[in-house]
């Protein structure tokens, strides 16, 4: 053991006694240089992983909390405007039933609106057929038609927002 | 102790650095720039990436100077920061593992570069055999034996227990006495 003991404290001299560096390894001015570089380095690095940072954060907001795109007709819908409204009522619905029948993503809101508009169509039809059946007149078919007319075309506006969307990712 | 830690400043001196004055701070860098350096290499092998390390401490250094309470001398105070930056780098892993690549597989050749250039005889010996040590028994090694950390300090240091500490050192006695001991254990590098 004491032999050990002594070895271990002559290692220790001869670690204390290693001579010290014999001069800085360059001077103040250039320590200065060297701190304004790296302190540059460090800013740039800090401000290019904050905007990084900042693109994920837009970039995760915009695909999870982003609203539906707002709702716009396809570009052939404004072509049938001179059209007779059971005219038009038909090629929009053509339209519709070749659209599958859930989009790629469903986004909760737009889907409740597809289907209130939908059943609010469905209610109309019936509507419509009781209306006929008891012989109504013309100008009461008119109004009840042009309500149906307009709300498929504000269907076709809300599917064909989807169909963007899908497209997009 | 190194030099470092005795180093003394003129009060006025010290006075004027802290509050921000140029030539003040040129004389403190000129006082304490070599013997930060030669502790940061002793920590880390080296010498490149020494002063890599003396930059940042040295930086700090001046950073903090304001906030220098006076309750270590100057020099203790430079230490606690060096030794510090130096595990640091110690603990990093990937910077672990690079100097295990770069020492612990090849102690001869890395003995070879990490010699200071200019040291004669029995110091060169030392140097090399302080260079053959795996990097954390090497500061273990050196905050025990020259700059008197006891092993609690030096497992508060490392974040590790105090066996830690001891088990560290016992095995860089061992490696230290076989390399000056080759006719025993023949593992020294007979570089010219």
């Amino acid at each position: 053991m004491q032999p050990d003991l002594e070895r271990a404290r002559g290692v220790a001299q001869l670690l204390r006694a290693l001579p010290q560096e014999t001069a800085a390894p360059y001077d103040f001015r250039e320590f200065q240089h060297r701190a304004q570089h790296r302190t540059r380095a460090t800013r740039g690095q800090t401000l290019a992983a904050g905007a990084l940072l900042t693109l994920m954060v837009i970039a995760v907001s915009v695909r999870f909390f982003a609203p539906a795109p707002p709702a716009a007709a396809p570009p052939w819908v404004a072509n049938t405007a001179a059209l007779a409204p059971e005219a038009r009522s038909a090629l929009m619905e053509h339209w519709l039933a070749s659209l599958p029948q859930e989009p790629a993503v469903v986004h909760l809101g737009t889907r409740a609106a597809v289907t209130g508009l939908e059943d609010r169509i469905a209610q109309l039809d019936d509507l419509l057929s009781a209306a006929r059946a008891a012989g109504e007149a013309r100008s009461q078919l008119q109004v009840l038609q042009q309500e149906r007319v307009r709300l498929v075309g504000t269907l076709v506006q809300v599917r064909y927002a989807e169909t963007l969307a899908d497209d997009s990712l | 102790m190194t030099r470092l830690a005795q180093t003394a400043v003129a009060e006025e001196v010290l006075a004027q650095a802290c509050a921000g004055d140029e030539t003040a701070r040129a004389a403190l860098y000129a006082a304490l720039a070599s013997p930060t350096l030669t502790l940061i290499r002793r920590m880390v092998g080296q010498r490149c990436l020494a002063e890599d390390i003396f930059q940042d401490t040295m930086m700090i250094f001046f950073e903090r100077l304001p906030q220098y309470r006076r309750e270590a001398p100057l020099g203790a105070w430079l230490r606690q920061i060096a030794i510090s930056r130096c595990l640091m780098y110690l603990r990093s892993p990937w910077r672990r593992a690079r100097a295990y690549l770069e020492v612990a597989d090849l102690p001869c050749t890395a003995a070879a570069v990490l010699v200071t250039p200019g040291y004669r005889g029995e110091a060169i010996d030392v140097e090399r055999a302080l260079a053959s040590l795996p990097p954390t028994a090497r500061a273990v090694v050196w905050m025990f034996e020259v700059e008197g950390y006891s092993h609690q300090e030096i497992a508060h240091a490392f974040g590790r227990s105090v066996s830690f500490s001891k088990s560290q050192l016992a095995r860089a006695h061992a490696r230290l006495r076989a390399w000056f001991e080759p006719q025993e254990n023949a593992t020294s590098c007979n570089l010219t």
